[in-house]
Parts: C-alpha cells; sequence; structure tokens
C-alpha cells in the first residue's frame, strides 16, 4: 500500500470539473456550448430532479436538486437531457489517467473530483505551473474545464477549489486564512451541513472564523468529536494523507432509489426492493465480495429518513437472501406512510478470497466432489502466488456488471490499467 | 378472591411465568399474568401464545403452608408492574385481594398497592393436553440434553424449521438434533417406561432455551407429552407447554459420513484452549477462521491468520493420530461450542477430508455428536 507522506509541509491539490456532466455533453455535442443545458434524471417522471446544469442556466437561477417543470420555469429555453453515464465514466477514466501521469498519489473521490499530493512530484517550476499545465491539458485533450485547489491540506485544497469557478487555480496558505477562509460563512465550510450550521448558530458561530477561535470543549459538547475535527480544519489544520487506496476500501455496497410517487402499496415496493436487491448482488458480483449485515433505509414523505440494520450469522451474496432480509426488515419497521424512497446495503463486506467458504450440511457434496481439483489450484497457488484461475461466469459480460449510478465509483477500479 | 403467600414462593413462580409474557403481542391481555386462587393452591400463568408456562403454589406442601386464608376467585394483573411490586414488598407475606371491579389490593405489611386488573374470564384457556401417551425422564438429563444440542439451532429465518429441535422418540431411544447447516448436534438418551412414539417433531430453539432456564434442579422427574401442535413439559409445580414448528425436519443421518480418513483423540480442554487462544486473532466477519494440520508424532498445529492484524501458530501434542494426513479449516466458534457442549475429558474427531464434515465425539461414546462443516479457503 502506498500513501503520502503525511508529516512535512506538503503541496496538495484537489481538482474538480466544473459542471462534469453538462460539460462532457458539450463537449461531445459542441452546439451545446453556451447554452443552458440541464442534465436530469428520468424527464417523465418525478425523479427526474436536476443533477446538474450549465453556468448559462445555473445564471438563470436553475439549482441541482430542483425538478424540471421548477427550472423550465426560470429558464424556459433550458435544454434537459437524460444523463449518458457511459460518456462521464469514461471522460471520468480519462482524467485520472492524466493525474496518474503526474503522481501515484492520486486519490479519486467521486466521478469528477479527486486529490492529489504532488509534494514530491518532479515538476518543472512551481506548483501552480504545474496547476496551469494540468488544467489546459485536460481542457485541451477532454474540452472539460476544472478548478484546481492548492493547499498544504486535502480540506483547505477542497475548499480553494470551490472559491474560483469555471477554470479557476486557487492557493490557500495557512498564513493567510484569516482573510482568505475565515470570513466566509460556517456553512460554506466543507463537512459543516444545514443542520450542523444550525447548531453551530446556536452558539454564535456564523463565519469560519467563528469557528476557528471557539473554545474547543464547547463545540465537543455541541458536536461530539466532529466539534474538534471541524476547529481543526479551521484553522487549516487536516493531515489525512492522500490515500490512493481509499477507493479499494469498501466496508458496504449499496443501492437506493426514489419512488416515481409516494407509495403505501407493498406490492410497487417490493418490486423496488427486489429490483434493488439486483443491483446490490451485481454490484457485490462486481468486487467478488460478501457481506454479513443488511441495511435498509426508508424515505417517508415527509423526508423523515430511518435505517435499520440486521446482523447476520452468514455471509450473503445472493439477491434472494438480500431481498428476503431486506423485505423483512421493512415489514418489521415500516410506519405504514407513504415511502418516497428505499436503499438497501450489504455491510461487513469483505472480499469472498478472504473470508472462505463456510460449508453447509445440505450442499457440500457438491462442492466437495470437486476437491482433487481444489487441491490443484492450492497447490498452483502456493507455487505462483495469486489464484491463477479466475471463476467464469455466465453473467461476466461488460455490460452486465456495468454500474448504472453516478456516485458508484467501481468504475474507477481500473483506471490505472 | 383472596389468599395471603409467602413472599419468596410467590416471587419465584412469578419469574418463572413472566418468561412466556412478551410486552408485544397480538392478543393484548397476554401482556398481563393470570393469577387463580383455589382451595388447594395458587395457579400463575403467563403466555406468548408460543409458549405458556403455569406455576403451581400448592397451598401446603411438606406440612409447611404456603398460602392461607384462600378465598377461590381470579385475576389478571400488569406483568409491567406486578413482578417488581412483589420484589420490593417489605415483609415476607403478601396478602392479595380482588374485587368485583377488578380492583385489586395488594398489601405487606404497612405498604398498600391498589391496582387495576383485568377479567381471567377474558384470558385465553390452555389447550388441555392428553397425559396418556407421555413418557418421563429425569430433570437433569433433559436440561443437559438441551445444553448439548439447543446451540445449534438456526437463527436465520431462511429455514424456519431448522430454527427449532428435533426430538425423536423411537426404540425406547429418545434423540435431540439441531442444525443450523453449518453444524449440527445430537444427543441420545435410552428411556424405557415411554408408551408413545414419535419423530417428525420439532420445538422452537427458544422454548427449550427458556425451559432450561426455568427447570429446577431439585425437583427429580419431568412428564413430557405430545400432540400434533403443542408438546408439554410438567413437573410438580410447573406446566411448561410451547408450540411445535410446522414442518417436516431434513433427514440428517444419510448426510453425516459414517467412514473416516483420519481420526484424533485429544483432551478436550487443551484443545479447547488452543482454539480460543487461536481464535483471539480470527474475525468474526471472516467466519473466525481456524486451520488445523496434522503433523505426525501425535502433533497437531493450530493456526490463524489475518493479514491485517498478524497471525498466531501453536503446536500441540495429542493423544493420538490415524489415517491420512490432513489441513482443515473451520470456524473456530463452532470448534468451541461443540467442545464445550461435551461433558466428558477426552474426545475423538473422524475427518473425512478437507471439505467434509467432521465427528467430535466423547472417547468410547457415541451418543452425544457434534458435527461441523469446514470452511473452504481460497
Amino acid at each position: 500500500m502506498i500513501k503520502a507522506n503525511a508529516k512535512k509541509s506538503r503541496v496538495i491539490f484537489h481538482i474538480d470539473m466544473n459542471c462534469f456532466y453538462a460539460s462532457v455533453e458539450m463537449a461531445y455535442n459542441p452546439k451545446l456550448k453556451g447554452k443552458p443545458l440541464a442534465i436530469a434524471g428520468n424527464p417523465e417522471e418525478r425523479k427526474g430532479i436536476i443533477v446538474t446544469s450549465s453556468y448559462e442556466a445555473r445564471s438563470k437561477g436553475v439549482k441541482t436538486t430542483m425538478n424540471i417543470w421548477q427550472a423550465k420555469k426560470l429558464c424556459p429555453e433550458l435544454i434537459v437531457m437524460r444523463p449518458n453515464f457511459d460518456r462521464y465514466r469514461e471522460a471520468s477514466r480519462e482524467i485520472f489517467k492524466i493525474l496518474s501521469e503526474i503522481t501515484p498519489y492520486v486519490q479519486p473521490v467521486s466521478i469528477d473530483e479527486g486529490y492529489m499530493d504532488v509534494t514530491s512530484s518532479n515538476m518543472d517550476g512551481t506548483p501552480i505551473e504545474l496547476a496551469i499545465n494540468l488544467q489546459q491539458r485536460i481542457l485541451n485533450e477532454l474540452d472539460i474545464p476544472c478548478s484546481i485547489g492548492i493547499a498544504p491540506n486535502k480540506f483547505l485544497a477542497k475548499m480553494a477549489s470551490d472559491m474560483k469557478k469555471p477554470l479557476g487555480i486557487t492557493v490557500l496558505r495557512k498564513r493567510e486564512l484569516s482573510k482568505t477562509l475565515w470570513p466566509l460563512k460556517v456553512e460554506e465550510m466543507y463537512g459543516v451541513g444545514e443542520k450542523t450550521a444550525e447548531k453551530l448558530n446556536t452558539i454564535d458561530i456564523y463565519t469560519i472564523g467563528d469557528l476557528a477561535k471557539k473554545d474547543p470543549y464547547q463545540l465537543k459538547q455541541l458536536l461530539g468529536i466532529n466539534g474538534e475535527r471541524l476547529k481543526n480544519r479551521a484553522n487549516g489544520i487536516d493531515t489525512r494523507p492522500v490515500d490512493p487506496d481509499a477507493i479499494y476500501e469498501f466496508k458496504s455496497i449499496g443501492s437506493s432509489q426514489t419512488m416515481p410517487e409516494d407509495t403505501t402499496d407493498l406490492i410497487v415496493i417490493q418490486r423496488l426492493l427486489k429490483q434493488l436487491a439486483e443491483n446490490v448482488e451485481r454490484r457485490m458480483k462486481r468486487k467478488d465480495a460478501a457481506g454479513k449485515s443488511i441495511q435498509i433505509m426508508i424515505r417517508y414523505h415527509d423526508r423523515n429518513t430511518i435505517t435499520r440494520s440486521k446482523k447476520l450469522q452468514s455471509f450473503i451474496e445472493e439477491k434472494e437472501d438480500i431481498y428476503r432480509l431486506a423485505d423483512e426488515l421493512f415489514q418489521k419497521h415500516w410506519s405504514g406512510e407513504p415511502v418516497r424512497l428505499l436503499g438497501i446495503s450489504v455491510q461487513d463486506v469483505e472480499e469472498k478470497r478472504n473470508i472462505g467458504q463456510q460449508l453447509d450440511l445440505f450442499t457440500y457434496e457438491k462442492v466437495a466432489s470437486k476437491e482433487n481439483l481444489y487441491s490443484t489450484i492450492e497447490t498452483l497457488t502456493e507455487k505462483y502466488g495469486k489464484n491463477p484461475f479466475k471463476k467464469w461466469s455466465p453473467g461476466d459480460k461488460k455490460d452486465d456488471i456495468q454500474p448504472r449510478t453516478s456516485f458508484q465509483k467501481d468504475f474507477l477500479d481500473d483506471y490505472k490499467r | 378472591m383472596k389468599f395471603i403467600i409467602q413472599r419468596d414462593q410467590l416471587i419465584a413462580g412469578v419469574q418463572d411465568v413472566m418468561k412466556a409474557i412478551s410486552s408485544r403481542t397480538v392478543i393484548p391481555i397476554l401482556t398481563g399474568l393470570k393469577i387463580e386462587a383455589k382451595q388447594h393452591g395458587i395457579t400463575l400463568t403467563g403466555s406468548d401464545s408460543d409458549i405458556s408456562i403455569e406455576s403451581y403454589i400448592p397451598a401446603e406442601e411438606n406440612e409447611i403452608v404456603n398460602v392461607e386464608q384462600i378465598e377461590e376467585g381470579s385475576i389478571v394483573l400488569q406483568a409491567k408492574y406486578f413482578p417488581d411490586i412483589v420484589r420490593k414488598l417489605p415483609e415476607k407475606t403478601v396478602e392479595i385481594e380482588s374485587d368485583d371491579n377488578l380492583k385489586v389490593t395488594i398489601r405487606s405489611g404497612k405498604a398498600e398497592f391498589n391496582l387495576n386488573g383485568q377479567d381471567a374470564e377474558e384470558y385465553p384457556l390452555l389447550p388441555k393436553i392428553q397425559t396418556e401417551d407421555s413418557f418421563e425422564m429425569p430433570i437433569d438429563l433433559l436440561k443437559s440434553m438441551i445444553k448439548q444440542t439447543v446451540f445449534a439451532v438456526s437463527t436465520m429465518e431462511t429455514r424456519p424449521i431448522l430454527t427449532g429441535v428435533n426430538i425423536k422418540l423411537e426404540d425406547n431411544k429418545l434423540t435431540f438434533i439441531a442444525t443450523d447447516s453449518h453444524r449440527l448436534a445430537s444427543r441420545e438418551v435410552p428411556i424405557s417406561n415411554a408408551n408413545t412414539e414419535f419423530r417428525n417433531i420439532v420445538v422452537p430453539g427458544k422454548s427449550l432455551n427458556e425451559l432450561n432456564k426455568i427447570l429446577d434442579d431439585a425437583e427429580e422427574q419431568v412428564e413430557i407429552s405430545v400432540t400434533n401442535n403443542q408438546i408439554l413439559f410438567r413437573t410438580r409445580h410447573l406446566n411448561f407447554l410451547s408450540r411445535l414448528l410446522d414442518g417436516n425436519y431434513p433427514e440428517t443421518s444419510r448426510l453425516i459420513p459414517d467412514q473416516s480418513k483420519t481420526k484424533i483423540q485429544v483432551k478436550t480442554k487443551e484443545l479447547l484452549n488452543t482454539i480460543d487462544r487461536a481464535s483471539l486473532l480470527a474475525k468474526e466477519e471472516r467466519n473466525n477462521v481456524v486451520k488445523l494440520a496434522t503433523q505426525g508424532n501425535n502433533q497437531i498445529e493450530i493456526t490463524s491468520n489475518s493479514p491485517e492484524i498478524g497471525n498466531v501458530e501453536e503446536e500441540m501434542s495429542i493423544q493420538s493420530i490415524d489415517g491420512e494426513d490432513l489441513k482443515i479449516s473451520f470456524s473456530s466458534k463452532y470448534m468451541i461450542d461443540a467442545l464445550k457442549a461435551i461433558e466428558y475429558d477426552e474426545v475423538t474427531i473422524d475427518f473425512t477430508g478437507a471439505m467434509r464434515p467432521f465427528i467430535i465425539r466423547p472417547l468410547n461414546d457415541t451418543s452425544i455428536q457434534q458435527l461441523i462443516l469446514p470452511v473452504r479457503t481460497y
């Protein structure tokens, strides 16, 4: 495992693609450039909410999470497109390839942002020059604009990349924080959501500067350990290393979806649960993993959201098991109120080669009959290191196991290959 | 209804029937505890419709008076409050009295509680079980059979029938079998006086766990009767009635290997301690895997390895090894459960290969079998 040096003064980049989906669409079809463009879920259904929009649309007041008719009211000439995740993934893979040519210390965070630790990269010139070159290269080769934040740690780099868009390059220096970071409203700080901001307001914290100077004890009382962390960040302290392997670590694998309309119809609900279970199974197969606990999420019509989970006696990976357990949890905890969104995730996930397969009294004969084969493989494995064979499964075709949603990072698993 | 009762007796009885009472039940009155006073004694009843428990306190036993001034009658009291009240009353005796308006007065010394009761007429009648088709056995033996098997029942509802213990009475042999499909525990005892036989009955593991807790070693015999959907365990002071699980218990005997390729004999406690040590580094998320390998010279090696934590190795001298060399991985938890259930100093373990179940038995005794399915590692 490679991890960047976390001790001495570092140079961290945060690269953030500007209006990523919209930019990719414009790169595909240059005629869209300069026009108000929005990418939205399913335009026919209510879940057709705006996922992202171009700056031209934003200037008319169009915002992410608005639904389509709200947006059209603000901007009647708005062009609405369905998302083409394949394109976005392809573009994202290309971007991370470019980044990893500069340094191995690249940590993708999502499809359109990532960190780089360029402290010990061979640079011709200053970090700023490197950032300019990088930004230009992504723009020239892929026609996609990005903003880059440069700072001594991840938090400040993230805040910096947000300060100038599109095509911004911002340097945040620790000694200038009182001028650059502290005047900002506390809700603009990365890691502070609406709820946390409200809480902070109750103890007279309105700016990031207020937070930086607040008594740590009081913050701890209000927010627990997170209070201390936020205060440190506000003071420009963040020791988290840029971890290129972070995307390979997974503790849970899940899938969630909003209903076309709020429902109390158990048949509709169970149909969705089945579909989610299938998604989860597909993603577990991609990772060759199995999990030992299951969690469901229910969001009600009033946005009230609950999660309920259950530890299991043995590992599960099949959609039938996932569905059955999720349905069991749902039936047990559903209040009967109309449901807006459902999610299933399998947790305590491990790669199958780490767990082994607990044999079953009623089916062990099937495995035992291949014992000779397995012991041959084991001998070869001992000889050559990693198991030289991979099980062929008929569902192993590319289309079958493509990730389906925007925030899945699975596709990044192999950007280095 | 009215009576004065020894508080210790009442506490013990209440504790027993509370095992059957759940605050979440479909029939609201079952959240209550029923008290019935007859001239010969007091009966307490609790039920969650799966399990029903009756505890009987005789008015007089061995020339000691437990209950006095009995006026017959019955009432149902809120189980949420009654047990705590009884436990905290100041004196050695308690007077309980109910009036026609279902008001209940509980007095002890200068303390007086007034509770609202419910009409005992509304409390469901427990099914009456014919006790002719029954058999008797010593309580301590029944408890040991439960302890040696019930831990192996499944806690998953995938196959509900496996959440119970399969009980058979055939050819004057009583057999308990439990399996969660990853391990199987069975115990067999001879029964001489049985005038009944049955095979496919399955008692919920939960019922047997509760029964084991409340059966009193001081009493000697328990009488067991079975109908097609209920089983009754009866002692002098207790009626314990449980629902049976619906469905056919899978035939397991043919799945159990009858020959062995490697046989080891080992001191139970030593193996248990070694496995327990190795399991310290075996992660639960990874099936608690430990490995056993035969070494020759009556040595075995127990190892466990978690890449991010570390590894452990321990060699162990054992009594004997016969047959082929063997390397096998299994869940340390299942092994520990099984070894703990066998109350003998030495065990033999029969292996038939790394992918097949192995069987642990006390030395020279086949009445207890603990079978474990191995883990296939990659």
